[in-house]
C-alpha cells in the first residue's frame, strides 16, 4: 500500500467543506437563475463515476490517470489549485476518476481527443508548460447527471486551443472549467452545444500575466426541449491582457439558450482590452434566450466593448433574398447559417471547423422549427 | 405586360396608393416621377410582393396573371425584378454565392437546368466588367462595406444576370454622383430590349437624361396626376412638382 496522499486528502476535504457550505445551486442563486440544477437532478445518483477516454498522445504529451496513487510532482503542484465554485468543489471532493495531461515545451503542436461519457463526476487537469501548445478536442457525451471539473494551466507563451463538442442529449451536464493563463499565453475555446435537459458549461478564466489572451466563441443550436447555458467569467488580473467572446444561439421550439458573460478588470490592469458579443435568434414561438453581459471594471485605462441582441431574422434581408427568387425556407436557411458561421469561423483549423459545422447542420433542422 | 388598375394599397391601415392605374407594354421604358411621400416606393414594393403592403382594391395583372397572388420568389422566377433603393447588407453570405443561389432558384422554379459554380462565375464575370463590379466585390459578403455606388452597380449586375421581363428601378439614382450615375444608366440602357419592360422610379429628372423613357407618369398623393412624353421631365424640373400637382388637383 502506498502512503496516503495527504496533499490530495487535504484539498478534497477543503473542497467538500466548500460544497457543504454552498450547496447545490438553484434558481434563486443569481448565477443559476436560468438553469435550475437542483430541480433537474432530484433523485440523481451523485456517487457515480463518469468515464473518460483520451486518444493517441501526440509527442511531448504525458498522461496520468488520476485514479492512480503516486501522482507526479506536476500533478501535485497544480491539481485542485485553481478556484472552485460549488459544483467544481463537488466534483473535486467526490470524483475518484479522471486524468491529468502535461504538454512539455518546444514540441510541435499536436491535437488530442478527449471524450467524457456515462453519469457521475470526473476531474481533468491540463498543464501546458512554457512555450508548449496543444489542440484539445473534447466531446462531452456524458449521460444521466454528470459533473465534470477541468483545470487548465497555461504557462508562459503557451497556447491551448480547446474545442468542446456537446451533441444533443437528454442528460444533465455540468462542466466547470477553471483556466489560468500566464504571460504571453493564449487560451482559445470554441464550443458547440446541441443542448441537453440541462447543460451548463462554465468558464472561469484568469488572465494572470501580461499579454495573456483568451478568445472564446460558440454556437448553441437548440431544438425543442433543449437547454444550453454558457457562463463565462474572464478576469483581467493584470494589464495588457486581451479577451474576445462571440456567442451565437439559434433556439427553436420550446428551448432555452443562456449566455452569462462577466468580465472583471482588476485594479491596475490598465491597457486591458475585452470584447464580448452574444446574439440569439429565436425561431421557436416558445424559445427563450437569456443573454447577460456584465462588466466589472476597477481599472481606468481599459477598452471594453460588449453587446447582446435577441431577435428574429431580419425581415429586410428575408425580403431581399426572396425578391431575388430564393424561396422563403431556403432564404431563412441562408440567413441562419450566415448568422452562425461568423462564430464557427473563429475556428482556425479547417478540419475541425468542418466537423463543428457538420454538427451545426445536423442540429439546425430542429432548431429552426417553430 | 403589366396592367395596374385602380390600385389601392394600405400600409398599417393607412392608404398610400389611392387608385393608381398604369399599363406598360414589352419594350417600353416608363418613368414614375413624384415628390417624397407620393407613394413611389410603395408601388415598387407592392409589385415585388413585400409583406405589409395590403391591396385593398384594384388589380395588378402581369402577363395575364394576378401578380398579387404570387410570392416574391415566384414573381422573381417569372421575370419581375426590383432594383432596390436600399440594397440590404447580408453578412456571412458572399456576393457570388448569393448570385448563384438566386439564379439557380429562379431557373429551378422555371424548370430549367441549374448552372454549376464555374458556369455562374463565367456568366457573372462577363457582365461584371462593364459595371466595374470587381472580383474582390464578388468575394465579399453581400453589400457589406460596399459604397452607395457599388451597391447600385451590383443591383444592375443582378438585373443583367437574371434577365427579367419587367424591371423596376426604385430611385436607382439616389446617392450617386454623376460618374456613378452614368455608369449605372449605361448598364440599364444596354438591357433595353423589345421583350423587356422597365419602370424607372425617380424623384429627379437627372436620371431620365440618361435613361430616356417612352412615357412619364407623375405620381402625387397615391395617384397618377399627369402623364406625357419624355419632355414632361423637363417641365417638372423647370416648374416643380407643385405646379403640375396643383394643376391636376
Amino acid at each position: 500500500m502506498n502512503a496516503p496522499a495527504t496533499w490530495l486528502d487535504e484539498r478534497r476535504a477543503e473542497a467538500a467543506n466548500r460544497f457543504a457550505a454552498l450547496g447545490v445551486p438553484h434558481r434563486r442563486i443569481e448565477d443559476w437563475k436560468y438553469s435550475d440544477l437542483k430541480t433537474a437532478i432530484e433523485g440523481a445518483n451523485d456517487d457515480a463515476a463518469a468515464s473518460w477516454s483520451v486518444g493517441t498522445l501526440p509527442e511531448g504529451v504525458e498522461l496520468f490517470d488520476l485514479s492512480h496513487a503516486n501522482a507526479p510532482a506536476w500533478v501535485q503542484k497544480h491539481f485542485g489549485t485553481l478556484p472552485q465554485n460549488a459544483m467544481a468543489s463537488a466534483s473535486f471532493a467526490h470524483a475518484r476518476t479522471g486524468f491529468a495531461l502535461r504538454v512539455s515545451r518546444d514540441k510541435a503542436p499536436g491535437s488530442l481527443a478527449v471524450d467524457f461519457a456515462a453519469a457521475g463526476s470526473a476531474r481533468a487537469l491540463i498543464v501546458l508548460e512554457e512555450d508548449a501548445s496543444l489542440t484539445l478536442c473534447e466531446t462531452n457525451k456524458a449521460s444521466g447527471f454528470s459533473n465534470l471539473g477541468v483545470e487548465i494551466v497555461i504557462g508562459a507563451n503557451a497556447q491551448l486551443t480547446h474545442i468542446r463538442h456537446a451533441p444533443r442529449t437528454d442528460a444533465v451536464q455540468v462542466e466547470e472549467y477553471a483556466v489560468r493563463v500566464a504571460r504571453d499565453g493564449t487560451y482559445r475555446a470554441h464550443l458547440f452545444n446541441g443542448g441537453a435537459k440541462l447543460s451548463r458549461a462554465e468558464f472561469q478564466i484568469a488572465l494572470a500575466g501580461e499579454n495573456a489572451q483568451a478568445h472564446l466563441s460558440g454556437v448553441s443550436v437548440l431544438g425543442n426541449g433543449a437547454h444550453a447555458d454558457v457562463t463565462t467569467h474572464v478576469i483581467h488580473a493584470v494589464g495588457h491582457t486581451q479577451s474576445t467572446q462571440l456567442f451565437k444561439k439559434v433556439a427553436g421550439g420550446k428551448s432555452r439558450g443562456v449566455y452569462q458573460g462577466r468580465i472583471t478588470v482588476e485594479q491596475g490592469a490598465d491597457k486591458s482590452d475585452s470584447r464580448q458579443t452574444a446574439k440569439a435568434l429565436l425561431m421557436g414561438t416558445r424559445a427563450e434566450a437569456d443573454l447577460k453581459p456584465e462588466l466589472e471594471i476597477f481599472a481606468d485605462d481599459v477598452k471594453c466593448a460588449h453587446g447582446a441582441a435577441v431577435g428574429d431574422l431580419d425581415p429586410n434581408s428575408l425580403f431581399y433574398l426572396r425578391a431575388r427568387g430564393i424561396p422563403e425556407a431556403e432564404a431563412r436557411n441562408m440567413l441562419v447559417r450566415a448568422f452562425l458561421e461568423e462564430a464557427v469561423d473563429e475556428i482556425a483549423d479547417e478540419t475541425i471547423r468542418a466537423t463543428i459545422w457538420e454538427a451545426v447542420e445536423d442540429a439546425l433542422p430542429k432548431a429552426m422549427q417553430p | 405586360m403589366l396592367e395596374i388598375k385602380d390600385l389601392h394599397v394600405a400600409v398599417d391601415g393607412k392608404e398610400i396608393l389611392k387608385g393608381l392605374s398604369l399599363s406598360i407594354e414589352p419594350g417600353q421604358v416608363h418613368a414614375i416621377m413624384g415628390p417624397n411621400g407620393s407613394g413611389k416606393s410603395t408601388l415598387s414594393y407592392v409589385l415585388a410582393g413585400r409583406a405589409g403592403y395590403d391591396i385593398t382594391s384594384g388589380s395588378i395583372t402581369y402577363n395575364g396573371e394576378d401578380l398579387a397572388a404570387l410570392a416574391p420568389e415566384e414573381r422573381a422566377a417569372q421575370g419581375v425584378f426590383l432594383a432596390m433603393q436600399y440594397p440590404v447588407e447580408i453578412p456571412g453570405v458572399t456576393t457570388l454565392t448569393f448570385l448563384k443561389t438566386a439564379l439557380n432558384a429562379q431557373r429551378r422554379a422555371r424548370g430549367e437546368k441549374e448552372l454549376d459554380a464555374m458556369s455562374v462565375l463565367k456568366l457573372v464575370r462577363g457582365k461584371a466588367a462593364n459595371l466595374r463590379v470587381t472580383e474582390e466585390m464578388l468575394k465579399r459578403a453581400l453589400n457589406v462595406g460596399f459604397s452607395g455606388g457599388e451597391k447600385k452597380r451590383l443591383e444592375i449586375l443582378q438585373m443583367a444576370l437574371f434577365e427579367p421581363r419587367l424591371a423596376i428601378l426604385d430611385e436607382t439614382d439616389s446617392g450617386l454622383d454623376i460618374d456613378a450615375l452614368k455608369l449605372v444608366a449605361e448598364g440599364v440602357n444596354t438591357l433595353r430590349s423589345p421583350e423587356r419592360a422597365m419602370l424607372v422610379i425617380t424623384h429627379y429628372q437627372r436620371l431620365l437624361d440618361y435613361i430616356v423613357p417612352d412615357r412619364i407618369h407623375v405620381l402625387a398623393k397615391g395617384k397618377i396626376v399627369a402623364e406625357g412624353g419624355k419632355e414632361l421631365a423637363h417641365e417638372l424640373e423647370a416648374k416643380g412638382y407643385e405646379h403640375i400637382v396643383g394643376k391636376a388637383a
